[in-house]
């Protein structure tokens, strides 16, 4: 087994307009789980979409466990679920997870055992209704879904590739896909997905890489990077009444280079130099009461918007991909 | 190679066990039987009606003339149903006798009544009123009726006998049409333009409606995402070959469905034509050889594939039904203007409209196939034509997979012909 399950070297992608992806390097170990965060716009899209094989980059190499990725065989150890989703409305759900499973090389006979298992996994074919003779535009929301996840994994991909796999699923199904995640790195699979969703990467991922404009900002295993931005953040609990006085502390520059408000929880990330212990006292001295103040990691939300900045989000807003 | 039997496989299947090709498939022979058959029935109607029997003759002439021209009408004298009444009328009396008979047409006794009088026997004139007076077919008879009794009346005045009469102006002509070409004699020749207007018809209804097929197909699954997990599997190449083959696939399936099935009603079109009171015509169709069939098929293969990747081109560019058919119209323009000259072709197969569109690639699938069936084409001509086109399936093939690459990938706004332009150079 080679050593990276992707090894992007110094690719670059560039439209007509702009540059989508610039002098990018990334390394994503065989058997991680593996986060592409970034605002939309980044280029998200365009990585995997460069990664997949679907357009080839200008510049720079990828390769897929060691082989180029414009190599066929590569793609049938891949597996892709979209940002968007959508399946042949008309068609009915076995015939088009049957063809998925065909596009990836695996045999009717297979598919069809394959097909069943998922199936009743993923509780689609009960004994009584077997959703898989239904037509896809039959099913609900939720239901298509599930039939997605499983064109995805139908062919057991050694590599899985999930963009925005956490938008517009249902609670039930996010924690399913979750599980799925989970499963899927038990048994040594590579797992990588594109999000903006901090919290669902900081939970799930070994390994993240921020990306924005094209470019990536930073890299690594998710404990390295925290560490590496060190243990600069507080967090902040406050009860009862006193917000007024605590605001006007928290704007203070010398002490206080950002703060992020959720009314009665504060991450504060502190000014270069600035003393904590000062920061305490003139909270307490302000009569507000403290439930909680800790020193303590960031999180990969904080670097993120520490590293790209609330204008970038702002300005990835109008874009797409 | 599997992966391409895959999508092609899915393309025909899902088309095929579809309500609409079910429906497509069984009406279309119905309508092909009726565009041969619907002629023939109209002009079996260009006969005389049996209304021209039911009439009255007013006859003003004092000579025994309506009486001849009863049994002219009737073209039979021993059929006694079908010989006209005739009132002998004075002068005087006519215009008396003609508001009784107006009365009897408009209570629907009779179809209408002819008056005749010394004008008519001089060959000036005569006149008809009744419900019929528009059939040309109606009127045509009686007018030939009355010039045949008039004929009778004055060669008999010369002194010609009765039996010699009938005779020297009995003339039951059948006019029958051939056609002549380069290759001899081949068959009727209503039934060759009528066979190359059916052939003309069928490959312009195939490439429009499998056309727009693929451009939808396209657009679904472009709108769907679909098409990308596809294109994670498959080159893009590879996508559009199986969808531009699994469609022509169900278009010939189904145009081999609609000749043998159409083929089978016109051999028992006897029964249907006696149901509809027409007499069976004589019908032979034209002698199409096995290469003629060979050489159809090229062409409807070469110009579905001209025009289908062309729309699968244009499915990729758009993100919905109505901007697709905007962007479409121009391959409209073309095909039904190339439909336009269907009739003109038909009537000069051998003319330079007919030779120049025959030759241009977006005209040629549907023109040369109805010179074919009308006219020997020169070999040299076929093969030229063939030519061009395979050049212009080659071209749009490769315009068509260089837009459709792009297109699949790009969301948002309509590109401008420009934008498109640019898409084709990049390199993927």
């Amino acid at each position: 087994m080679t050593e990276y399950a992707i090894d992007i070297v110094k690719v670059t992608k560039r439209y007509a307009e702009h540059t989508a992806v610039s002098d990018l390097t990334l390394r994503v170990p065989t058997g991680s789980v593996y986060g592409l965060l970034g605002p939309n716009g980044a280029g998200k899209t365009t990585t995997i979409r460069m990664i997949l094989n679907i357009i080839a980059p200008d510049a720079g190499s990828i390769h897929i466990f060691g082989r180029p990725s414009n190599d066929p065989r590569i793609t049938e150890r891949l597996g892709y679920l979209p940002e968007e989703r959508g399946l042949y409305r008309k068609m009915q759900v076995r015939r088009v997870l049957k063809f998925l499973a065909e596009l990836k090389g695996v045999k009717g006979s297979d598919a069809d055992k394959r097909i069943d298992e998922w199936l009743e996994r993923l509780s689609l074919k009960t004994p009584e209704k077997d959703w898989g003779l239904a037509k896809i535009d039959e099913l609900s929301r939720g239901m298509q879904q599930k039939v997605q996840f499983i064109g995805t994994l139908l062919h057991d991909p050694d590599l899985v590739i999930l963009d925005e796999p956490f938008s517009g699923l249902d609670p039930i199904n996010a924690q399913a896909l979750k599980d799925t995640v989970v499963d899927l790195k038990r048994r040594g699979k590579t797992v990588i997905f594109s999000t903006h969703l901090m919290d669902n990467a900081e939970r799930l991922c070994d390994a993240v890489c921020i990306i924005a404009r094209g470019e990536k900002v930073l890299d690594g295993t998710v404990t390295d990077v925290k560490e590496e931005h060190g243990q600069r953040n507080i967090a902040l609990s406050l009860e009862g009444d006193g917000m007024q006085g605590v605001a006007s502390i928290l704007r203070d520059t010398a002490l206080v280079r950002r703060a992020d408000d959720s009314n009665r929880f504060f991450e504060i990330e502190m000014a270069p130099g600035a003393d904590p212990q000062l920061l305490l006292r003139r909270i307490i001295d302000s009569g507000a009461s403290v439930q909680r103040f800790e020193m303590i990691q960031p999180s990969l939300h904080q670097i993120f918007l520490q590293k790209v900045g609330a204008q970038g989000v702002e300005e990835g807003m109008s874009g797409h991909g | 190679m599997a992966k391409l039997w895959a999508i092609i496989k899915r393309e025909y299947l899902e088309r095929v066990r579809s309500k609409w090709f079910l429906i497509a498939t069984f009406f279309g022979p119905i309508f092909f039987s009726a565009i041969i058959i619907v002629p023939a029935w109209l002009a079996s109607r260009s006969k005389a009606t049996s209304d021209i029997y039911n009439t009255t003759i007013l006859d003003a002439t004092t000579s025994g003339f309506g009486h001849r021209l009863a049994i002219n009408i009737a073209g039979d004298s021993t059929n006694r149903s079908r010989l006209p009444e005739v009132r002998v009328v004075a002068p005087s009396a006519l215009s008396q006798a003609e508001s009784t008979a107006t009365h009897a047409v408009m209570k629907d006794e009779k179809s209408g009544y002819l008056v005749i009088d010394q004008q008519t026997l001089a060959g000036e004139s005569a006149r008809y009123a009744g419900r019929n007076a528009t059939s040309i077919a109606d009127m045509a008879e009686i007018k030939g009726a009355i010039r045949e009794t008039i004929l009778a009346s004055r060669l008999e005045k010369v002194g010609l006998d009765n039996s010699r009469m009938k005779e020297i102006t009995f003339i039951p002509l059948d006019f029958s049409t051939e056609r002549i070409t380069e290759k001899g004699r081949a068959g009727s020749g209503m039934a060759s333009v009528m066979f190359g207007f059916a052939i003309g018809f069928l490959l312009y209804l195939s490439i429009v409606i499998y056309g727009q097929t693929i451009m939808s197909g396209v657009l679904e699954e472009k709108t769907s995402r679909v098409a990308e997990v596809v294109m994670s599997s498959v080159p893009t190449d590879t996508l559009l070959a199986g969808k531009v083959l699994g469609v022509g696939a169900v278009g010939l399936t189904q145009q081999i469905l609609w000749i043998v099935t159409t083929y089978v009603l016109l051999q028992l079109r006897a029964p249907i034509m006696a149901k509809l009171g027409a007499p069976a015509m004589s019908f032979t169709l034209p002698d199409i050889s096995f290469g003629a069939g060979v050489i159809f098929l090229l062409f409807f293969l070469l110009g579905f594939i001209f025009y289908s990747s062309l729309y699968a081109a244009v499915g990729s560019s758009v993100n919905s039904e109505s901007e697709a058919r905007q962007a479409a119209s121009p391959l409209m323009i073309m095909i039904v203007s190339t439909a336009v000259f269907i009739q003109p072709v038909l009537l000069n197969p051998t003319g330079t409209t007919a030779k120049v569109l025959s030759l241009v690639p977006f005209s040629s699938p549907i023109i040369m196939p109805i010179r074919m069936a009308v006219t020997g084409v020169p070999p040299l001509e076929l093969a030229a034509s063939l030519g061009f086109l395979a050049i212009g399936c080659l071209a749009a093939l490769w315009l068509a997979s260089r837009i459709y690459r792009v297109g699949l990938l790009m969301y948002g706004k309509r590109p401008t012909m420009r934008e498109m332009a640019r898409w084709v150079s990049y390199a993927r």
